[in-house]
């Protein structure tokens, strides 16, 4: 099913994109990512309004009262949310529902890179399995899968006077931590899990997408790289890119929530 | 909030294991290459090289000692007139090993790709093909002595006639270099990509293609004709292994299960029988049989006029070329109990090896 709905159509777009441009697959990703995110907008918008609304809400009086008054009853609390949610017309879920549904879409785009890239003869097999009939095998391999200096199958390394350096893997780390760091909405409150949270995530993020950038073929690493620019993008778009969280020892800016235009 | 920051852990974790278990994936990259000598056999399969015993199907030894399952083995070991066993793996590194005792004699690490095909080894040169789209010329002491560039990866052992070495490349062309020095002495396209090796007949040198046919190039310049193609349609076609032949016919077997014998004269009988999975080896010829394994478990024998087909069920896919023993036949399944069966001449199972976990 995960197949056949998702990996295999996946598969079969980034095939036929790369041979609409001529046969060069790191273009192919580029060009893949941006059209999976612009048809995922509509679900990055719905989920910056949801949090924009839940920063309003966290900063408005009537919340933190609940919050004071139901400290020491976690069922209390929880009720008089539910309440408050509906009294201001909020769906809890309308910030994370989006992020669930891009979920299957990013793991289908990493299987079907990984899938077309076919680098070994068991996954040049599966590939070869999984084009749909209007494809001519024959014409399809051999994949450039040469972009720039990468083989975009391969971990990337650059080699300077003989030491190999990752310069991928540090771009992945760099731009996954500035995606984070100006998408993150700012807190003034040093009690906010939320926040204490997308803080760790600032962190560990980057560190992460950066391993997995220094270990798995390089075509991945594209990927991240041209989705973390185009969240950016998507986020300027918005108005909602915080610059000053970039400079270090800057106070956080005022909750972008509550900027007034 | 809280729940946003679970969603995204979540995803997190997602990523992470996704991408892990896409990883764990790759590791199950190829199928397992075997080679042979008087007194073991030679696998290189998973994580690992075995040397297997012939007569007791018992490990004697297994290479390296600490697996690593993100780089597999999977390139066709290769001995060496001088008792060097050559074999290179997903890390990038080609080893020399002690055959008989599985102990590292050195290593060349200069090969930017995973070592997919099979070396060749002469008398006194080691010719590695890699996925860097080079061609390694090593001596018996794993020193470079040249390399030559190709237009793209090499998947498929080279052959060599004595004076020149021949390879095909996933960019559809088949190339002649010479031994000594690394120069190209010609180049030809083909319609396909080449997987697998080529096979010298006499002053021709016969490839199989990605796109389902068969070429007989002429040694001297490379002149290709195509002597045969598959006549499975659509995307089944492909030739995967190289073809083999025994004088008089040619076989090869494609992604549809058919096997063919092409007469190489065109005064003989051409046949083809169905087998039932797709056929990425090539066929074993011996003295009474032709012997080929498929996708879907079986192994079939076949006699050489092409009648009598007697299929052995396998456990796991037989993705791998049958190699000759003496009077066994050894076939090496993937995702399969065992790593090694080996069948004798009617195609009983004599024992099968399956390593210690």
């Amino acid at each position: 099913m995960w197949e056949t709905i998702i990996v295999a159509p996946f598969t079969n777009a980034l095939l036929m994109i790369y041979k609409l441009i001529g046969g060069n697959f790191g273009i192919a990703i580029i060009l893949f990512t941006i059209l999976i995110r612009v048809i995922t907008h509509p679900l990055m918008v719905s989920q910056i309004k949801g949090s924009t609304k839940m920063q309003e809400m966290q900063s408005s009086k009537e919340w933190q009262e609940i919050q004071k008054k139901y400290k020491d009853d976690k069922q209390a609390l929880s009720q008089e949310q539910m309440k408050y949610y509906k009294s201001i017309g909020y769906n809890p879920l309308s910030s994370c529902l989006p992020s669930i549904i891009q979920i299957p879409l990013i793991f289908g785009l990493y299987q079907s890179i990984i899938r077309a890239l076919a680098a070994s003869p068991l996954q040049l097999l599966t590939l070869t399995r999984s084009v749909y009939p209007f494809f001519e095998v024959g014409d399809l391999v051999p994949l450039n899968s040469k972009f720039l200096w990468m083989n975009l199958g391969q971990p990337e390394r650059i080699y300077v006077f003989g030491y190999a350096i990752p310069l991928l893997a540090i771009i992945v780390a760099i731009t996954t931590y500035i995606q984070s760091k100006v998408t993150m909405p700012p807190s003034t409150n040093p009690r906010d899990q939320g926040a204490m949270m997308g803080k760790m995530m600032t962190l560990y993020m980057p560190l992460l997408l950066g391993y997995f950038a220094l270990t798995f073929a390089s075509g991945l690493s594209v990927y991240f790289i041209i989705g973390n620019l185009i969240g950016i993008a998507q986020y300027a778009l918005l108005g909602k890119v915080n610059w000053r969280a970039l400079i270090p020892g800057r106070k956080p800016a005022p909750a972008l929530a509550t900027r007034k235009k | 909030m809280k729940i946003k920051y679970l969603v995204m852990l979540s995803l997190l974790l997602g990523l992470v294991a996704v991408l892990s278990g896409c990883a764990t994936g790759m590791t199950a990259a190829s199928w397992p290459g075997i080679t042979v000598d008087a007194k073991n056999a030679y696998i290189a399969g998973g994580p690992y090289v075995y040397a297997v015993n012939l007569q007791t199907g018992a490990q004697t030894w297994r290479f390296p000692e600490k697996a690593s399952t993100a780089n597999p083995f999977d390139a066709t070991p290769t001995l060496t007139s001088d008792g060097q066993l050559i074999v290179g793996g997903f890390d990038k590194k080609l080893y020399s090993l002690n055959p008989q005792t599985g102990q590292s004699n050195w290593q060349f690490t200069d090969a930017r790709d995973r070592w997919i095909g099979g070396a060749l080894a002469t008398e006194k040169m080691i010719f590695a093909p890699n996925a860097d789209y080079k061609l390694y010329a090593l001596n018996m002491q794993g020193k470079l002595q040249w390399s030559f560039p190709a237009d793209q990866s090499i998947w498929g052992t080279p052959v060599s006639d004595g004076t020149n070495i021949y390879f095909g490349t996933l960019g559809k062309k088949v190339y002649a270099v010479n031994a000594q020095t690394g120069k190209q002495i010609w180049v030809q396209d083909v319609n396909g990509a080449v997987l697998g090796s080529p096979v010298l007949g006499e002053d021709k040198l016969y490839v199989g293609t990605y796109s389902g046919s068969v070429y007989a190039l002429d040694t001297a310049n490379g002149f290709a004709q195509t002597i045969t193609t598959t006549s499975t349609t659509g995307k089944d076609r492909w030739i995967w292994s190289g073809p083999a032949l025994d004088g008089t016919n040619i076989y090869y077997g494609d992604g549809n299960g058919s096997l063919y014998a092409q007469p190489l004269s065109g005064t003989g009988q051409p046949w083809s029988q169905q087998l039932n999975g797709a056929i990425t080896g090539t066929p074993l010829v011996t003295a009474d049989n032709i012997v080929i394994g498929t996708e879907a478990g079986n192994v079939y024998f076949i006699d050489r006029t092409g009648e009598n087909l007697r299929p052995i069920s396998i456990s796991g896919k037989v993705y791998s070329s049958p190699v000759a023993a003496g009077t066994l036949v050894l076939v090496s399944p993937t995702d399969g109990s065992a790593v090694l069966v080996a069948l004798d001449q009617t195609g009983a199972v004599k024992w099968s090896f399956t390593p210690a976990k």
